[in-house]
């Protein structure tokens, strides 16, 4: 009970704080919570060469528009710490106890499940919509969640895609600070959920009160004490990523193997893809 | 002033089918390479070495590789290279981009590809497409560039928005800012020891 109170207090107190740190910033789309560091290195050292061969220059524009991530991130060192446990944490916990729950659970089974989970997380992509005034796409997630949760079995399928081509339009409240304006922040690697930043890390908090699971411990079920319904809340959620996680086990192991750095790796891939998903 | 307005409105008038001509060359060029690794990839009764070596073909074809080589490292390192160690850096890169490329299509096999229409962005042309099986989808976004000899030529792939050329740009900086070319040249021959 206790826990659960401070974690909303805490959650609260970092956002309203967060909020306040971003306001009466000038232009409402591009806040940026990292410091202008431009002013502390001055005018960029020229390079040792200045003519670039042919055909350079049509890219380079493109590719230096990127930030350089490299240039703000203050806990590199607690990452590179966290990237190196979660993944002994996958080759050591969760790629065995996957493969063996996939030799139990045939793929069919799992996605069904993973299906199941979606469904169940709809009001978080509902709000989030909504809050990013995609309405369409709101109205969208209503028709396949009534849809899904009835024809399609409690979510087990997902007749509302196959038959009406209605697609999930996931959202989550690091992606509407994102749709507002506010910028990634530092980079941090969270021990078992992986890469993430400061801003996605606050919306953790929002976004667990719109996900049922959270709710589990307030059912008063006979013969239950709360904190036995948290551990039951906990496991359903252990549960689903472990079912997520076996559907994906060989698509991680490609990426490490692509990666010569791989916190580096991993920071830029996920950054560049939570920027992708704002954009949208 | 007159005649600003002419050129501007005759310039309205050019351009447009200008740019419907090249996103139309590159759907062309673009669709029929990957449909025909589509169906490599579905054929089962082709051995794998063998179909590998048929999809390296269209990708050799489709992919401007030098120019990926050299935009991975950037102007910031390039240029400062010897003629050996670009020839070096290249022939690297080049087989690890095709083996993670492969190993890639590996994992999508049954996958079905949606194509959506290519998009001028100045005077190159980005296509995005789609690998869809069951209730999975990944976007993968090809960009294109028109070269002097052999015509358009993909230059980057953006998978799920993550650009190749700028991850591996940043991986070889971070590589080069602590260590030397010889470094990087051994961990692109022995990719797993990182």
């Amino acid at each position: 009970m206790s826990k659960f109170n401070i974690s909303q207090y805490m959650g609260l107190v970092l956002l309203i704080t967060f909020m306040v740190s971003c306001a009466g910033t000038k232009s409402p789309r591009h806040v940026d919570i990292l410091p202008d560091l431009s002013e502390l290195t001055g005018p960029p050292v020229l390079m040792q060469n200045e003519t670039s061969p042919e055909g350079f220059d049509e890219f380079e524009d493109e590719f230096d528009a990127v930030p350089d991530l490299a240039v703000f991130d203050p806990l590199s060192g607690y990452n590179r710490a966290i990237t190196k446990f979660n993944n002994n944490f996958f080759d050591y916990v969760l790629s065995p106890v996957s493969k063996g729950y996939n030799f139990v659970v045939p793929e069919g089974g799992r996605i069904g499940i993973r299906r199941f989970f979606k469904n169940l997380f709809y009001p978080l992509r509902f709000v989030n919509n909504v809050l990013q005034l995609k309405y369409h796409q709101a109205a969208g997630e209503t028709a396949r969640f009534l849809v899904n949760s009835t024809v399609g079995l409690l979510g087990f399928f997902d007749p509302a895609e196959a038959w009406l081509k209605l697609e999930a339009h996931p959202e989550d409240f690091g992606q509407t600070l994102g749709f507002y304006g506010v910028g990634p922040g530092f980079h941090i690697v969270l021990p078992f959920l992986g890469p993430s930043n400061l801003r996605d890390t606050i919306g953790l908090i929002p976004d667990t009160y719109a996900v049922p699971i959270t709710y589990i411990p307030e059912i008063h079920l006979s013969g239950t004490s709360r904190t036995d319904r948290t551990f039951i809340a906990l496991g359903v959620e252990s549960y689903r990523r472990l079912n997520d996680a076996s559907l994906r086990l060989e698509e991680y192991e490609s990426l490490r193997r692509d990666a010569l750095d791989l916190y580096i790796f991993l920071r830029d891939a996920y950054e560049s893809n939570r920027a992708a998903q704002i954009k949208e | 002033m007159k005649k600003a307005v002419f050129v501007l409105i005759g310039l309205l008038l050019v351009t447009p089918p200008a740019y419907a001509d090249d996103t139309a060359e590159v759907d062309a060029f673009l669709t029929k390479r990957l449909n025909n690794i589509m169906t490599l990839l579905q054929d089962k009764k082709l051995e794998k070495p063998e179909r590998n070596d048929k999809i390296v073909v269209i990708i050799t074809e489709a992919f401007d590789f030098e120019t990926m080589a050299k935009l991975s490292l950037g102007k910031k390192h390039w240029p400062g290279l010897n003629k050996a160690d670009q020839v070096r850096f290249t022939k690297l890169f080049i087989e690890r981009l095709k083996a993670s490329y492969l190993e890639k299509l590996d994992l999508y096999d049954d996958e079905k590809i949606v194509y959506s229409k290519p998009e001028q962005v100045k005077n190159k042309v980005q296509m995005m497409t789609a690998l869809v099986s069951g209730d999975n989808k990944i976007t993968m976004l090809y960009k294109l560039y028109k070269s002097k000899n052999a015509g358009w030529q993909v230059y980057d792939l953006e998978l799920e928005g993550v650009s190749l050329i700028t991850t591996y740009r940043s991986q070889f900086n971070e590589v080069l800012q602590t260590g030397t070319m010889k470094d990087l040249f051994s961990k692109l021959e022995r990719p797993e020891a990182n």
